[in-house]
């Protein structure tokens, strides 16, 4: 692409010396003979071209085999709901355990919001594609180091919706403010600095955690779905049922 | 007035030139004879199959088997198809989580599209991963504004192509979307941005100059309008003279027909965008006419081409 930074300045010259635009100099005009329908719509009418439907067999094969794949099994629904829900404190704890273990060092707090989970797990067998539909999206599992004050605004915007957050407990009051925060049973220390993990969409700002958007990431190179989906894979490796409840991580006063 | 209203109103220009001195018959036959046919996509989002029948938006829409149909079919009338497309080809269903964009590349490659610019989903795998699938797209890449050339992706690109068709040279060249904020750093490395207007500037001198392009196209991942000051497709036509037609991509609109930005040189472009998913395929069709001091009348005729 050097070339077209020198062609650029060469090019910019020559426009200058130019008397005509160059689009004059064309000894033809192309112009518009536009169809009455410019945006043909590719409906159920066309048939499938048959060696593009050939060339797709195998590969829906092997989507459709995967997709139905059963990893573990949920004997309860794990849904979610505002405030503290099952399937959010399912997937912040198992944010936190896997991001420590990538890490090799505590991870504090987990964070997932509802707004970040598409879909929770019926009960009976949860399969890859139930890991597909609650995670649709391509994040990555990241690690926060947040000082105390940016943790304090975690809370602060979580108190107000009633969120739960993973190895955190408090109380919410009328005043939607939270109290009595307790990290991993201890109170929390506005002086220290706390690891959180969470997705990449977060920590750079989605959902309106516009705090988190100074801190610099750690990545951990594990898309939330893969971690999600090989928690559950564990779970029934050991025998597992893949269980999440309510569990009052936060107390409204 | 609507747009269309305001295209089929300047071919009255076209006819009151016929009256002028020019016979009409004979810029019809001209015209006949060098039709050029072109088809484009964007934002196809790995939507190999049709969404499915589950009463959503888009239900039973899209799907690649059916759009190559519908490409053949056109292929069959027209002997003058140029198929294009505006980026984003990667991401949206299991089919890119497990194949990393295999499938889309080798049902493009057999509706062979000619060219294809990057749209940021492209580099959902990194530049490795979008490597690592070049092998199975026959079609070129085109993008001018990005520079590999301090990454493992060096020289995999090119800026522009020339095409020759129904008679003419058609260049065409890329332009894609600023990657800060939009594509996780790690995932575009090295790879540095130039300024859009400037390139496409830059582009457009050596279409129609060295390269004596008849008509120049951009395939654009800029997306189509902000109301903020980033650059779109929409800014883009209004500061670079000489682009005849902006495929656009990014902001996934549906455009019923495409918007003519005139400059105040009197040069129009031409702006369209398909929708995302395959769920439409666009068409335009152009005619070369000998060319005119006056692009201001010249362009701006309307001939109504039936479809299947």
């Amino acid at each position: 692409m050097h070339f077209l930074r020198s062609r650029l300045a060469a090019l910019s010259l020559l426009t200058a010396v130019a008397l005509a635009p160059a689009c004059q100099r064309a000894a033809y005009v192309a112009k518009p003979a536009l169809a009455p329908v410019t945006a043909q719509p590719v409906g159920k009418a066309l048939p499938d071209n048959a060696t593009a439907a050939a060339t797709i067999a195998p590969y829906r094969q092997q989507v459709t085999d995967q997709m139905n794949q059963v990893l573990g099994t949920a004997p309860v629904a794990i849904g979610k709901n505002p405030g503290e829900s099952p399937l959010a404190n399912f997937v912040a704890d198992v944010q936190r355990l896997r991001a420590s273990q990538a890490l090799g060092q505590p991870v504090d707090i987990g964070v997932m919001t509802n707004g970040g989970l598409r879909a929770g797990f019926a009960a009976g067998p949860i399969t890859l594609g139930s890991v597909f539909e609650l995670m649709p999206f391509e994040n990555e599992l990241v690690v926060l180091d947040t000082p105390g004050p940016v943790a304090q605004e975690l809370f602060d915007y979580a108190a107000k919706i009633k969120m739960a957050l993973s190895n955190v407990t408090y109380s919410v009051g009328a005043d939607g403010k939270p109290s009595n925060i307790l990290i991993g049973g201890k109170p929390f220390d506005p002086s220290k600095t706390y690891t959180v993990a969470i997705s990449d969409y977060l920590a750079t700002g989605g959902d309106q955690m516009t705090f988190f958007k100074a801190l610099k990431p750690r990545g951990t190179g594990l898309l939330l779905r893969n971690v999600i989906a090989d928690h559950i894979r564990t779970l029934t490796k050991q025998g597992k049922l893949v269980e999440a409840k309510v569990e009052g991580r936060v107390k409204a006063l | 007035m609507n747009r269309r209203d305001f295209l089929k109103h300047s071919s009255l220009g076209a006819a009151s030139l016929g009256l002028m001195g020019l016979s009409l018959p004979a810029l019809a036959r001209e015209s006949q004879g060098a039709r050029l046919t072109i088809l484009h996509t964007n934002d196809m989002h790995s939507r190999i199959e049709p969404f499915p029948d589950n009463g959503g938006e888009w239900a039973n829409m899209g799907g690649m088997a059916r759009r190559a149909t519908l490409i053949e079919q056109v292929r069959q009338q027209e002997p003058n198809v140029l198929l294009l497309d505006s980026g984003d080809v990667f991401q949206g269903t299991p089919y890119f989580n497990f194949f990393g964009g295999e499938l889309e590349f080798k049902l493009m490659s057999q509706m062979k599209y000619d060219a294809c610019t990057l749209g940021n989903h492209d580099f959902d795998n990194g530049l490795e991963g979008l490597k690592k699938q070049l092998p199975n797209a026959s079609f070129p890449f085109l993008i001018a504004n990005y520079d590999f050339s301090q990454t493992i992706l060096a020289g995999a690109f090119k800026p522009y192509k020339v095409f020759e068709k129904a008679g003419h040279r058609i260049g065409v060249f890329g332009i894609g979307i600023e990657m800060a904020g939009l594509i996780s750093d790690k995932n575009y490395g090295a790879t540095k941005y130039l300024d859009p207007v400037a390139t496409a500037q830059a582009m457009v001198q050596q279409l129609r100059g060295p390269e004596k392009c008849d008509m120049v196209i951009c395939l654009s991942h800029l997306g189509y309008k902000y109301e903020s000051a980033k650059i779109d497709d929409r800014k883009l036509a209004a500061q670079v003279s000489g682009i005849d037609l902006i495929l656009g991509g990014h902001t996934h609109t549906f455009m019923k027909e495409p918007e003519p930005i005139e400059r105040p040189d009197k040069h129009r472009t031409l702006i369209n965008q398909v929708g995302w998913s395959g769920i439409n395929l666009g068409r335009l069709d152009y005619v070369f006419e000998p060319g005119t001091r006056r692009p201001a009348v010249a362009s701006s005729a309307v001939l109504p081409v039936h479809t299947a």
